[in-house]
């Protein structure tokens, strides 16, 4: 199995020399199976590249199986950019989860509407489908089997375990650990208040869903999670819905995976501060006796993952 | 007044080593007037940048205020709006000049992007900067901190995108992003608009020949540019909202094409330059 980072930023593009070796663009990342089978998670700016690499090599007979975490705007943003939803023949089957107020199609038909984009969905010319999910769907997608976990953020996202070819790889983004605040649809204006305690059945649900992650992280050979805050960020907007690097080794090291990509860095991190954090992150695994790789995912990397 | 580029790009933004020079961000123009106010032009995502900018200075303290004009509500000019800092510091006020039938739908439109299932913030009411929302009345000169402007509609897209005139203290500025005219050329109301400004900002997305392969997508050419620059009889020609695409040398090559357009049409008075992202320009 193989696995490539076209973007790997959160929030929004950053374009600019501070960012130029890990790149500027959203969230994105390609799994492909040896037998060719093509896995997408998330649509952020980068799957523009990607589809334009797609259109480049068939025109008319492309199938990409896209899976999205959770639709803010950096996790399908790139989609009216992405080449071959206009060319007839071609086929994307998106997955995400079931919400109750807002069908899928709805949720993507609308980035598209007048006046926000001039190409109406409708005017698409692959053929589109959607899969509603439940929080722990089990599917296969081909030769690839999917597993899915609920994740603490806001208006709730979701975890992807992929296997096949003898190997696993976990997406985890966006979440909060799974400690202080119980993310669900509400919108949160402040930080809790130092100290408070969580309600008991807040507390139940955080470890469930905690469990969870470990669990669909058993063993992977690789984890890509969410890394967006520093210890700093985290003190300061918990509320805010993401983990720091701290929070990604935990998981890794109770799951047994082997290798940790952090991921959806922030937009205002520079390159030499993701190498920083990416060093502080390999000395803490080490400190703790893990055998645990860990890599800083940059746009473009392409990871052979198990013995493919 | 003074002008800084804080966004130059179309349609999303363009990160990476190709777009360093010119700037990957999508469009966002700020305005100093020479009474010391600040107008923001469009708010693609060179407005966070641009807000993080001002957090040094009365924004950051909540005593700031401000006027927005958005040209249109395609993503690449309002997608830096969530990022805008400033709209999130209490006591910090805006107003929002934008084309739509009716102020209540131009606030439906800014909301439509903070909705729960693609923003966290939800709704603009979740901000906490006093924000309002202002329909414009094309054609109809208005007063936006204390400068006098009118906007004109231009063909693009579905429901066309307004172009600024701003008249400071006898200095003009007009912002032309967004322009797919006719094969016929420009309408005379948007030549009239552009007429002897100072310096007029224009959709230069593409070289003809992108111009012609992706006609429908209501875009200048360089060309385009240089055509009405000169009808309008412009000081200054600023190229703006290139094609995401397009390297510096690209754009490199878009510039010395005005040039020398310019210079065979006979008016090589007119100055040209490329619009680069944290550029400032004196007017």
């Amino acid at each position: 199995m193989k696995v490539k980072f076209w973007g790997v930023r959160g929030s929004l593009p950053v374009p600019g020399r501070k960012t130029e070796r890990y790149g500027g663009n959203t969230s994105c990342v390609e799994v492909r199976s040896d037998s060719g089978t093509r896995v997408v998670v998330d649509a952020g700016t980068g799957i523009r590249k990607l589809g334009k690499e797609l259109v480049a090599e068939a025109v008319g007979n492309t199938e990409v199986h896209l899976l999205i975490s959770h639709t803010h705007w950096d996790h399908i943003q790139g989609l009216p950019f992405f080449s071959p939803l206009y060319q007839k023949g071609n086929r994307l089957c998106v997955y995400a989860r079931k919400r109750d107020d807002m069908h899928l199609r709805a949720v993507f038909a609308s980035q598209t509407d007048d006046p926000y984009f001039p190409i109406p969905f409708d005017e698409a010319k692959a053929d589109i489908a959607f899969s509603e999910l439940s929080d722990s769907a089990k599917f296969e997608i081909a030769d690839v089997k999917v597993a899915c976990a609920r994740l603490n953020h806001p208006y709730i996202a979701t975890a992807y375990r992929l296997t096949v070819d003898g190997a696993s790889v976990v997406y985890v983004s966006d979440t909060a650990p799974f400690s202080d605040i119980l993310f669900e649809d509400q919108f949160i204006a402040q930080p809790p208040t130092p100290g408070a305690e969580l309600p008991k059945t807040d507390l139940k649900k955080l470890a469930r869903m905690r469990e969870g992650v470990v669990r669909l992280c058993e063993g992977a050979d690789l984890v890509v999670y969410d890394t967006m805050f520093t210890n700093d960020d985290y003190k300061r907007i918990p509320h805010f819905g993401h983990s720091r690097p701290s929070d990604a080794l935990q998981i890794c090291q109770e799951a047994g995976a082997r290798q940790l990509a952090l991921f959806h860095h922030a937009p205002e991190r520079s390159d030499a501060e993701v190498d920083a954090i990416l060093a502080e992150t390999k000395a803490a695994a080490k400190r703790d006796g893990m055998k645990l790789d860990v890599v800083a995912a940059y746009e473009g990397l392409d990871i052979s993952v198990g013995r493919g | 007044m003074e002008l800084t580029f804080w966004g130059v790009r179309g349609s999303i933004p363009a990160p990476g080593p190709g777009t360093v020079r010119f700037g990957g961000n999508t469009s966002c123009v700020s305005l100093g007037t020479s009474g010391g106010k600040l107008i923001i032009l469009d708010c693609g995502t060179g407005a966070r940048n641009l807000g993080n900018s001002l957090l040094g200075g009365p924004f950051g303290k909540g005593s700031g205020a401000a006027s927005i004009l958005l040209s249109h509500a395609h993503w690449d000019h309002i997608q830096g709006f969530p990022f805008f800092v400033p709209l999130y510091i209490q006591g910090n006020a805006f107003r929002i000049h934008g084309g739509a039938k009716s102020s209540p739908m131009l606030e439906g439109i800014l909301e439509g992007q903070m909705a729960p299932q693609y923003f966290p913030v939800q709704t603009l009411k979740n901000m906490g900067a006093s924000i309002e929302i202002v329909a414009i009345d094309e054609g109809q000169p208005f007063s936006v901190e204390g400068c006098q402007v009118t906007a004109r509609t231009n063909p693009h897209g579905r429901s066309g995108a307004l172009a600024f005139r701003i008249e400071d203290a006898g200095r003009v500025l007009v912002y032309a992003s967004d322009a797919g005219y006719a094969r016929t050329g420009a309408p005379k109301t948007s030549i009239d608009l552009y007429a002897h400004a100072d310096v007029l900002i224009h959709d230069s997305t593409y070289t003809p020949e992108d111009r012609e392969r992706y006609a429908d997508r209501g875009f200048s050419s360089v060309d385009d540019a240089v055509t009405v620059a000169v009808a309008a009889k412009v000081k200054r020609l600023v190229l703006f909202h290139y094609d995401q695409d397009y390297a510096d040398a690209d754009v490199d090559a878009l510039v010395a094409r005005a040039r020398r357009l310019l210079d065979e049409a006979g008016a090589s008075g007119i100055e040209v330059a490329g619009a680069v992202e944290g550029e400032t320009l004196t007017v």
